[in-house]
């Protein structure tokens, strides 16, 4: 089961190998008269063991470019390649069979199975695919999150965070290529944000995976190793290093400048002018 | 809160159509059965004709009603849960739970209305072919005609009303009130679930009570005890999966299903149980009777004739409004999981194994509901059988295997259909629906 075709070079990535890459994607919603464009061919290339933040005002098109890069959704048009093997649309069953064995996801609404308990949500992915299922190392994943105390609970016993985590815990016990992480602090308070995002750091530093976050926040986004900002469906500009105050400050201006500027700017203002 | 009644029913009227359906089947059955009062109370009638008319209407007219009831109950708790966020969302626009619940109680009176208005012509021609039945069996004469009068007809409209009115005036206050009233109402479930088996098992005895060479009559005790005794496996049986499914380890998600969703379940089991305890029954307990009069070669008498004419008819709506139960609840609960078949995809998921995991759920929940039913069937048959003949039942499994058989598919056809349509939205959309 380990040594299915496009997954042989392992579950470690050094950094330097590509783990995501879109080519001239582009995706439309709507009859031909009234369609509207979400991506408008966007091209990027992740390096494996990254931490990368996508962020865009509301109808920028970055839920439909996680969900096209992920597989959730097929683009009309151009390449999405996760860890070096294109995704290619066929059937649901296929594209889930692709999903499972390289990609794993964190939400903003969790959704953990209601009546799975904490451990049992943990391995589902595995279980689903057909794996083997490795107890101590999904309770270790569950020990790394914090939850190692609370295997046998059920997601209706837990807070909005320790869920959250769960999900992190679920999203990595796969070892997958890539992490999507859609709103991941959405819908926590600011303590169980910070968890989350610490989380999601180490995962990419200690454990070399690579994660891909979209958010609105200007302080998640700081967490990431860069942001990649995306405006009327195009990427407009990318920053590496990222403070929440820069990134503030870049979100403020990207109506009118986008697709103008890819170099970082200067950021003394304060966020919020 | 009239006027949304009314604009609710408009704009979605499929997801009335349960209880549309079940007002329709209701108001025909009772308004056919009481327009034999009617036919019995015009003049010119025999006194032998008049009496087996009136008897057929009362014995059925009676538990005809109770079953309309059950019918609309079970659809309009379903509708109304499944509207629970649309409720909230009244409430938190300024509705009273006064006001919620004069919308449904209106939503379901002219649902129910409507119902008993379509049911006004079917009821005439079925009142129509009822009546030939009996004269075909000899109980009525040949020179009775039928007649549709105010007593089919108000009797059709009261009870559907009263059925419907009733039914989502206690669908609303569970739903209102499901919170702070939990355990109390687990315990009333428990207490007449041991009630319900007490009766039955009581009922059951009483026939050994009737001696050897019993009558026919010897058949309503069993009878209404293998009843009873389906309702109270249908309250317990839920429960008893669960710790079955629990003792097994099995860690599967249709295990952990099966073992959190109880109270699903037992809107699933009931009438399941209830079609394959009372079905079987009276379909054995006929066959029993059958062939004890054949074998001890006399003539059937009209009574007899009347006995299976009865019978036959009893299984046939029984059959009729468990099905429209079944379904509508394997439809409703289904269709409610959207947001957990999407959950399942997410986490890979392929949409063959959510099929197989939603039908490897409804083949354990058949075979459950099969299982009881069967034994609350037997509990009935055996004593009827020992009274009525001095010997066991000879009858072959023919009779089981075609219940059973209908049982199965319609569990496993009604939730592996609704799951199919549910997977057709995409799964992000899925998540989001309810959250």
């Amino acid at each position: 089961m380990f040594g299915r075709k496009g997954n042989k070079a392992g579950r470690q990535h050094p950094a330097g190998g590509e783990a995501l890459r879109l080519v001239k994607v582009t995706k439309s919603y709507g009859e031909a008269d009234s369609a509207v464009t979400a991506l408008d061919g966007v091209t990027l290339s992740l390096p494996a063991g990254t931490f990368t933040a996508v962020m865009g005002p509301s109808g920028s098109g970055k839920s439909t470019l996680l969900q096209c890069a992920a597989g959730l959704d097929r683009p009309d048009n151009g390449i999405v390649m996760v860890d070096g093997t294109e995704m290619t649309g066929g059937t649901e069953a296929e594209l889930t069979k692709f999903r499972r064995g390289r990609i794993g996801f964190v939400f903003q609404q969790y959704n953990l199975l209601p009546t799975l308990n904490v451990l049992q949500n943990t391995v589902l992915p595995l279980k689903l695919a057909g794996r083997r299922v490795n107890r101590a190392h999904a309770r270790e994943v569950l020990q790394r999150v914090g939850l190692g105390d609370r295997v046998s609970h059920r997601p209706d016993q837990l807070s909005g965070g320790q869920r959250q985590r769960v999900a992190i815990a679920r999203a990595l016990v796969t070892e997958p290529s890539v992490v999507f992480a859609d709103e991941p602090t959405g819908a926590l308070d600011t303590r169980s944000a910070r968890e989350v995002l610490r989380l999601l750091q180490e995962a990419v530093r200690v454990h070399g995976r690579t994660v891909v976050m979209v958010t609105h926040d200007p302080v998640a986004a700081s967490y990431a190793d860069s942001v990649l900002f995306l405006a009327d469906g195009r990427l407009a500009g990318r920053m590496d290093r990222p403070t929440a105050d820069a990134v503030a400050e870049r979100m403020a201006h990207l109506g009118d400048e986008y697709a103008t500027d890819t170099t970082t700017p200067a950021y003394a203002t304060p966020a919020g002018v | 809160m009239f006027s949304l009644a009314l604009h609710s029913i408009r704009k979605r009227p499929g997801r009335f159509a349960a209880t549309l359906l079940a007002a329709f089947l209701g108001a025909t059955i009772i308004m056919t059965f009481n327009s034999m009062h009617d036919t019995a109370g015009a003049a010119g009638v025999d006194k032998v004709s008049s009496e087996s008319l009136s008897t057929a209407a009362a014995v059925v007219g009676g538990y005809g009603s109770l079953l309309v009831f059950f019918a609309i109950a079970s659809t309009l708790t379903v509708n109304v849960r499944q509207r629970e966020s649309e409720m909230d969302l009244l409430r938190s626009a300024g509705a009273t739970p006064a006001q919620l619940k004069r919308m449904v109680v209106v939503e379901a009176a002219v649902v129910a209305l409507l119902g008993a208005a379509l049911a006004i012509v079917p009821a005439m021609l079925a009142g129509n072919a009822l009546l030939d039945l009996f004269k075909d069996s000899g109980q009525v004469k040949d020179s009775v005609d039928h007649s549709f009068g105010p007593i089919a007809l108000s009797s059709g409209i009261d009870i559907t009303l009263l059925a419907a009115v009733g039914a989502a005036f206690l669908a609303v206050r569970r739903a209102t009130k499901a919170h702070d009233k939990k355990p109390q109402r687990t315990r009333l479930r428990t207490i007449s679930g041991y009630a319900a088996l007490g009766l039955g098992v009581a009922m059951c005895l009483t026939t050994f009570a009737m001696g050897k060479d019993a009558g026919p009559e010897a058949m309503a005790p069993p009878a209404y005890g293998a009843i009873m005794l389906s309702v109270g496996f249908a309250v317990f049986s839920p429960r008893l999966l669960a710790a079955i499914v629990g003792k097994s380890g099995d860690l599967s998600l249709t295990a952990a299903n099966l073992r959190h969703r109880t109270a699903q379940l037992s809107g699933v089991l009931m009438p399941l149980i209830l079609f394959v305890g009372i079905t079987t029954a009276t379909l054995y307990m006929q066959a029993v009777e059958n062939d004890h009069i054949k074998q001890s070669g006399i003539a059937k008498t009209i009574d007899d004739k009347q006995l299976e004419t009865l019978n036959f008819v009893v299984v046939g709506i029984i059959a009729a409004f468990a099905c429209v139960m079944l379904i509508n609840t394997l439809y409703a609960t289904t269709t409610y999981r959207g947001q957990e078949f999407g959950q399942q995809r997410l986490a890979g998921a392929t949409p063959g194994q959510v099929l197989r995991t939603v039908g490897l759920e409804s083949l354990i929940l058949a075979a459950t509901g099969i299982f009881f039913g069967t034994i609350a069937a037997i509990a009935g048959i055996v004593p009827f059988a020992l009274a009525r003949t001095d010997s066991m039942p000879e009858q072959g499994p023919g009779i089981w295997l075609a219940v059973a058989g209908t049982a199965v598919a319609a569990t496993l056809v009604t939730s592996v259909a609704t799951a199919h349509r549910r997977l057709r939205t995409p799964a992000v959309e899925a998540v989001a629906l309810a959250a």
